[in-house]
């Protein structure tokens, strides 16, 4: 499974999409929107095409480098409130060392060669009235 | 010829547009284009360095030569994920 949606991301059915009777382990990354000083929530743009495109490479990387069974990756976009999940990434393999090594290998990735970039909301302004 | 060029993220917001149609002379390079972009457009000068530059939606060095109808994506480092 590979999306870059602007909904919200079903963990469960990110999960499952790489359930196998194969595999003996299932790790899931979510990376969620931190309350840092001022932020209450981040806009991710994406270059969609691109995107997808350079996922779908990485997981076929995964599969060679750490022989995982199956990879699934899902950016959301648009304006993510505080505490909210941003990415997710499920892997599955035979035994766990393979799937945490993945999954910590492919987050490093997203933020190193995918096009998606995150830029805190302007503050609004607040306009101040005439009347007293 | 004619390339397309898109504009992502902080280099979309200092052009104030998503995407700009370049007449460009046949055999052009991505650098070359590249450099008659922020000829015209010095606010992105600054930005040289840490670019990234894609052609046709992968990522390409700057010795690529470019052919009519093509994509490129001037792009600043990214950014996904949160954690």
């Amino acid at each position: 499974m590979i999306e870059v949606q602007r909904g919200r991301i079903d963990l469960e059915a990110v999960v499952d999409s790489v359930r196998r009777d194969d595999a003996g382990a299932v790790v899931l990354f979510v990376g969620t929107v931190r309350k840092d000083p001022g932020v209450r929530a981040l806009d991710y743009e994406v270059y969609r095409p691109m995107a997808l495109r350079v996922l779908g490479e990485m997981i076929d990387r995964a599969k060679a480098k750490f022989g995982v069974v199956e990879m699934s990756i899902v950016h959301r976009l648009g304006r993510i409130p505080v505490g909210g999940d941003s990415v997710a990434i499920a892997c599955s393999s035979a035994h766990r060392s393979e799937a945490f090594g993945a999954c910590a290998w492919a987050m490093d990735e997203v933020k190193r060669i995918v096009p998606i970039w995150k830029t805190e909301p302007a503050p609004k302004v607040r306009s101040r009235g005439s009347h007293r | 010829m004619q390339v397309h060029v898109k504009l992502f993220a902080t280099y979309r917001e200092l052009l104030g547009s998503r995407q700009l149609t370049w007449s460009a002379r046949d055999g052009l390079t991505l650098r070359e284009l590249v450099d008659e972009v922020l000829t015209k457009y010095p606010r992105l000068s600054g930005h040289r360095d840490t670019m990234l530059l894609a052609v046709n939606q992968a990522f390409a060095g700057p010795e690529k030569v470019l052919h009519e109808g093509d994509e490129v994506a001037l792009m600043p480092p990214v950014s996904g994920g949160s954690p």
